[in-house]
């Protein structure tokens, strides 16, 4: 006969949560290095096989947006791809990160969860126990400034302060855009962000979807710097086109010692 | 110059199964007419955000054409079995591409030959050789 508490501790290290006095489950311990989901396709900018909901833009924005896709449909039709911030080498900052292209590293450590993308270092620190501050105290940027803290084996986390220019998807967005996530365990040893987009400017509702990581065990993160990067946008189309000479076998202006 | 074309036509399930993980779409490459080319690296950049291969195919003429193959990027590589060294200046080796659309000489990589006979390809993300 099995027994019960046996099968408690069991159940709960498959989700990732140690029960605690009271019954609460504990903040699990998810440092370590993670993957997207198998099967899961990624990146909608770039595949039709879309696992986010279109956006639930405001008109006239959604029109926008529509015809922007279109347009990229067709570029790529051409064989033109549109030339974008990613194509320039610029991270895709907060949510897009979240969708882990690449493998990510979580880290926690006293009053701070920091994740890690591998594509382009890119890095957001999540300030445990802190208050969000105010829109206009939040400096924009790619990651914007995440708190959060922990319900029972959920970190709650929210994220103002994302650049305008940092669009998810291409949706437009304004100042007051606000993200809140809830990152969970799932039995089997799984992850998942439950994410949720709200913008009273530009969206008629919550914008919602979910992401899944598995653990990838024992891998070390790579440095990724976009040093060599030979697209660039062809002034006539607008697409991207590919550099066809060596760049590094061009003739380099001498190097200058480094200025501190 | 070896070179050979397929037209096996699986151009349009190269598209729809996305070019996940990508830096850009890999619309601007010719995914239904695949070309063999063998030849002697002059380059080989292991770098973010995509490695190159910079190779010399003899010409009908007897002059080499140059070409630039798009790889994926280190980490993508390294998980497919790649090592950062393991192609150099020098080496004669045999790629699979999809061309460029515009005709340019260059493409993306499918499948590499080293002169020891190891095949990799070019990851998942890149999709297949349709040709031998």
């Amino acid at each position: 006969m099995k027994h019960p508490l046996r099968q408690a501790v069991r159940a709960a290290i498959a989700t990732g949560a140690l029960a605690v006095a009271g019954g609460a489950p504990a903040a699990p311990n998810l440092t370590g290095t993670w993957d997207h989901a198998p099967g899961v396709k990624l990146d909608p900018r770039v595949t039709s096989a879309i696992q986010v909901a279109t956006p639930p833009l405001k008109q006239p924005y959604l029109g926008q947006w529509l015809a922007q896709q279109q347009q990229a449909k067709e570029a790529d039709a051409r064989g033109q791809p549109l030339f974008s911030g990613y194509t320039q080498c610029l991270p895709d900052g907060m949510p897009a990160m979240m969708m882990a292209m690449f493998p990510m590293e979580i880290l926690q450590t006293p009053g701070q969860v920091t994740i890690i993308q591998e594509a382009y270092n890119q890095t957001r620190r999540i300030y445990l126990g802190e208050k969000q501050l105010a829109i206009d105290d939040a400096e924009p940027g790619f990651w914007g400034h995440s708190v959060g803290h922990w319900e029972g084996n959920t970190l709650v986390v929210n994220t103002v302060g994302i650049k305008e220019e940092v669009r998810f998807r291409g949706a437009p967005h304004s100042p007051a855009m606000q993200i809140d996530e809830r990152i969970h365990p799932l039995p089997g040893g799984m992850l998942q962000d439950d994410v949720v987009v709200t913008d009273p400017e530009y969206l008629t509702m919550p914008w919602k979807f979910s992401w899944k990581y598995v653990r990838k065990p024992g891998y070390k993160m790579l440095e990724y710097v976009c040093e060599s990067n030979r697209e660039y946008e062809d002034p006539k189309t607008g697409g991207v086109r590919m550099r066809l000479d060596d760049p590094d076998s061009a003739p380099q202006p001498p190097a200058q010692p480094a200025q501190r | 110059m070896r070179l050979r074309r397929s037209g096996l036509g699986l151009a349009m399930a190269v598209l729809l199964a996305g070019p996940a993980l990508a830096h850009h779409s890999f619309a601007m490459f010719d995914h239904d007419h695949q070309v063999r080319l063998t030849g002697t690296v002059t380059h080989f950049k292991w770098a973010n955000p995509h490695v190159y291969i910079d190779l010399d195919v003899p010409g009908d003429s007897g002059d080499p054409k140059h070409y630039t193959i798009e790889c994926a990027n280190p980490g993508i590589l390294d998980r497919s079995g790649w090592k950062f060294n393991m192609i150099k200046a020098g080496d004669r080796i045999t790629t699979i591409i999809a061309p460029l659309r515009t005709g340019e000489p260059g493409g993306l990589l499918k499948q590499v030959t080293l002169a020891d006979g190891r095949q990799f390809n070019n990851g998942g993300p890149a999709g297949e050789a349709n040709i031998k």
